[in-house]
């Protein structure tokens, strides 16, 4: 799954799309090269993309939990036979494990037919090859998972062990007359084909069929002397075992060679078993989080209940809830609130659910609208955190990447700006943002800019958002605990964002946040009372 | 006193009651092989199937470092083998019962099961980690697990039920008296007693190196000194010996050390049999055995 042109590297870590690659990640080798050839569909191609997204809710609504954690645990264990089958197309007679190999993936082909009968989206991946090449391959298996070239194979299998089997059982019958012999002579064990005896206990020559190899002054390191019916049994074994080999590769061949006659039956068949992983892992993902098809159009970015998954997964590992959003983009449009008051989880869900939009997945909300865009473009806090900049201060960083961006005329953008311009002075910062936002406009891009700047929605012209924020907070007495002073300040925000008019809306809480979260009161008081002064 | 070398060393591993067992050697060329293809066949005499591996690379007709002829593995109908898959011989064909995802320098370890006598080349994993794994998986194939140990390689019996021979020999030192002292060591660090309850002590978290040696005898430190397991302890040579001469070394998890075997034929050098096997014997409160001359050191 590659982000390609639709995000560059910051704007992927902004809007979670490394989450997203990891939760959508197929269980299977097969699985993992469909899935990294996976990306976003282009703006126009917004038919295309619905037709995936609603196959895949289909998916998602056929198979329960239970199956698809059975498809995903089947397709984890499958081995992965598509190297055994490309060798096997492409000539090679193929190893014994490699036979396993495509066994086994025949049996989970015909396994993942059954587990997804009830659902008529997946593709049927055991086919008429899988299964007439599984029964040429059955002959073969041995116990509950094994194989073995059994003799019912070819009857000359059978005919050819039984004169090795002869063959060894003379050829050890022979030497073991000569080690026998030679240990009864010793008066000792012969196990190994090198062994000392001791001069102190030689009583007369080695007896025959015994060869000296070295000698020392205490013992002389002896082997057996094959004689020449040893010999000729030996002659006899290697023959036979020769013929063995001859005609185990001889069914090799044969296995080899029908995998080969169906190489391209075979080759749809793991293809389909990825498509299969790929889909199967993107159903699980809209049964866990709850998405939704989008209706897919030009015109607007706008959804009910929608989330940023991440950060609602975060939350609830803590026991909080995240607050959906309800937004409408159809231009440029200014999100204001306190701090942690979820402007830039807002922007997030926003990159999050076109991005979603953008692969055709459903998305993670109630219900949206939504285009394809060619570029989901972040700005601001967060862009900078592949570490690039050198020299550069973290304005003039932000400035070579909106000069970058605009550099680019690229058709239906979606422009996240989440503090643009912040380290600068806030009435040219604002100038700057106002200025942006506008040239934006004329681009035709959709851009949604979080900032603390007052009266920058109107200025611009923009649709103002604006988080209702904190409430009955600033009287309280600080928290030494942070923990502690997160959960009350969780309990006391309102994260609902709610379009406002004009310039409507909250300050920033930014005194009684400070005051939450330990400043001490002498601070805190002497702020307000700077406030009151500048005010 | 003549006696069946590998009789007897299957004798003791059944009595240690362990299910596997490893042999592990001082150096390259000493015997582990020999050792191992002895209790492999009264393993198989006495009827009951076997599985082997190593750690790394054995069984292969040429050694791989110098090109020397080396012991092979005849391996009956029934054995089971975990190897590379590079290694298994393509005929006569094996039962081959699984593919791992485990990696060896010659390709994915397979799980085989012997059906006609061959000489098989054992190749298995190189981590530690992974061989404990396949041990476990394999007693799932077969009752006995037995396992080349490779050179000194003792971390893979960490977290192990292992019964463990130890082999030595003339090509580890130039002398008999630094091969004894070499196997000395060995033995005493792999037969490091088990903590009594209710001793003084004091836990060593991870190894034991040769710097916290030196410490804790400049400390004069008289607790028990404990180790998870005596793979822990990582001093060898003269200097374990006089580890465990100045400090009290103890572990939670002992292993059960049965014998030692001797190879006093090296590939450059050669020891006089019976006093080289009279040494070690001394030096090792275990039965020794000269697996060439199928004795037993008085």
């Amino acid at each position: 799954m590659k982000p390609a042109r639709l995000l560059d590297a910051a704007s992927a870590h902004a809007v979670g799309f490394g989450w997203l690659r990891a939760a959508l990640a197929p269980a299977s080798p097969y699985g993992d090269d469909a899935f990294a050839q996976l990306e976003p569909f282009a703006p126009g191609a917004e038919h295309d993309a619905r037709r995936r997204a609603e196959r895949i809710a289909r998916i998602a609504a056929a198979l329960d939990d239970e199956r698809i954690d059975a498809v995903r645990a089947l397709l984890a264990q499958a081995p992965d036979a598509a190297p055994a089958l490309a060798r096997a197309s492409m000539g090679e007679a193929l190893d014994d494990a490699g036979l396993l190999e495509v066994q086994r993936f025949f049996d989970a082909c015909v396994a993942l037919d059954g587990l997804t009968s009830a659902c008529t989206d997946l593709p049927r991946v055991a086919g008429d090859a899988v299964r007439t090449c599984a029964a040429a391959l059955e002959r073969g298996r041995a116990g509950k998972f094994g194989f073995y070239l059994e003799d019912a194979f070819d009857a000359a299998l059978g005919r050819a062990r039984a004169a090795l089997a002869q063959a060894q059982a003379e050829y050890d019958a022979a030497l073991g007359r000569t080690r026998a012999a030679a240990a009864h002579a010793l008066g000792r064990e012969i196990s190994f084909p090198e062994f000392i005896v001791m001069r102190e206990d030689l009583r007369g020559p080695l007896p025959s069929g015994v060869r000296v190899v070295r000698e020392a002054a205490t013992y002389v390191l002896c082997e057996l002397d094959a004689d020449d019916g040893v010999l000729a049994a030996l002659k006899r074994r290697e023959d036979a075992a020769s013929e063995v080999a001859r005609v185990e590769e001889a069914v090799r061949e044969r296995l080899s060679s029908t995998l080969r006659a169906h190489a391209a039956a075979l080759d749809e068949a793991l293809r389909a078993t990825g498509e299969t992983d790929v889909l199967i892992a993107a159903a699980r993902f809209v049964r866990q989080h709850r998405c939704v098809v989008a209706e897919y159009g030009a015109d607007e970015l706008s959804f009910e209940g929608g989330r940023f998954v991440p950060l609602e997964l975060e939350l609830a590992a803590q026991g909080r809830a995240f607050t959906p959003i309800d937004l409408r983009l159809d231009g440029i449009a200014v999100v204001t609130g306190p701090n942690m008051g979820g402007k830039s989880a807002c922007l997030r869900a926003c990159g999050f659910i076109a991005a979603c939009a953008a692969f055709g997945l459903p998305v993670p909300a109630v219900r949206a609208r939504v285009p394809v865009f060619s570029e989901i473009a972040w700005m601001g806090i967060g862009s900078d955190e592949d570490g690039g900049g050198g020299l550069l201060s973290s304005f003039a960083r932000e400035i070579v990447r909106l000069r970058e961006l605009l550099a680019r005329s690229l058709p239906a953008r979606l422009v996240l700006l989440d503090e643009f311009a912040r380290t600068t002075t806030p009435s040219e910062g604002k100038a700057l943002l106002v200025a942006v936002l506008e040239r934006l406009r004329a681009d035709g891009a959709d851009a949604l800019a979080a900032t603390h700047l007052a009266g920058l929605a109107q200025a611009a012209g923009a649709r103002h958002y604006a988080v209702r924020g904190l409430h009955g907070v600033a009287q309280r007495p600080a928290e030494e605990d942070l923990n502690a002073a997160l959960e009350r300040l969780a309990a006391s925000m309102d994260y609902t964002l709610e379009e406002v008019t004009g310039e409507r809306g909250r300050g920033s809480d930014a005194i009684a946040l400070a005051s939450l979260l330990g400043i001490d009161a002498a601070v805190i008081d002497a702020a307000y009372r700077a406030l009151d002064s500048l005010e | 006193m003549q006696v069946r070398v590998g009789a007897s060393l299957f004798d003791l591993w059944n009595r240690s009651g362990a299910r596997s067992l490893f042999v592990v050697g001082i150096g390259k060329n000493v015997g582990k092989t020999v050792a191992m293809r002895a209790i492999y066949r009264a393993c198989v005499e006495a009827g009951e199937i076997c599985a082997l591996t190593s750690i790394g690379r054995d069984g292969e007709a040429f050694d791989a470092t110098d090109a020397l002829a080396k012991p092979r593995l005849w391996l009956t109908p029934g054995t089971v083998v975990a190897t590379a898959r590079e290694a298994l011989p393509r005929s006569p064909a094996s039962e081959v019962l699984e593919v791992t995802s485990y990696r060896t320098a010659a390709g994915a370890l397979v799980y085989a099961r012997v059906r006609s006598g061959a000489h098989y080349e054992l190749v298995g994993p190189p981590a530690a980690s992974a061989l404990r794994t396949v041990v476990h998986e394999l007693a799932a194939h077969a009752p006995r697990v037995l396992v080349d140990g490779a050179v000194d390689r003792i971390a893979a019996l960490a977290g192990g039920e292992d019964a463990v021979v130890v082999s030595c020999g003339a090509s580890a030192a130039p002398t008999p008296g630094e091969v004894v002292d070499e196997v000395r060591a060995l033995v005493a660090r792999l037969q490091t007693p088990r903590l009594e309850e209710g001793s003084d002590a004091l836990s060593i978290e991870g190894a034991l190196t040769p710097a916290a040696v030196a410490q804790l005898v400049r400390a004069r430190e008289r607790r028990a000194i404990v180790v998870r397991d005596p793979t822990q302890i990582a001093i060898t040579g003269k200097a374990a010996l006089q580890a465990f001469e100045r400090l009290t070394i103890r572990c939670l998890r002992p292993l059960r050390v049965v014998a030692v075997t001797i190879a006093s034929i090296g590939r450059d050098r050669a020891f006089a049999p019976r006093s080289f096997a009279r040494e070690v014997a001394q030096a090792v409160t275990l039965p020794v055995f000269d697996v060439y001359a199928a004795e037993r050191a008085a």
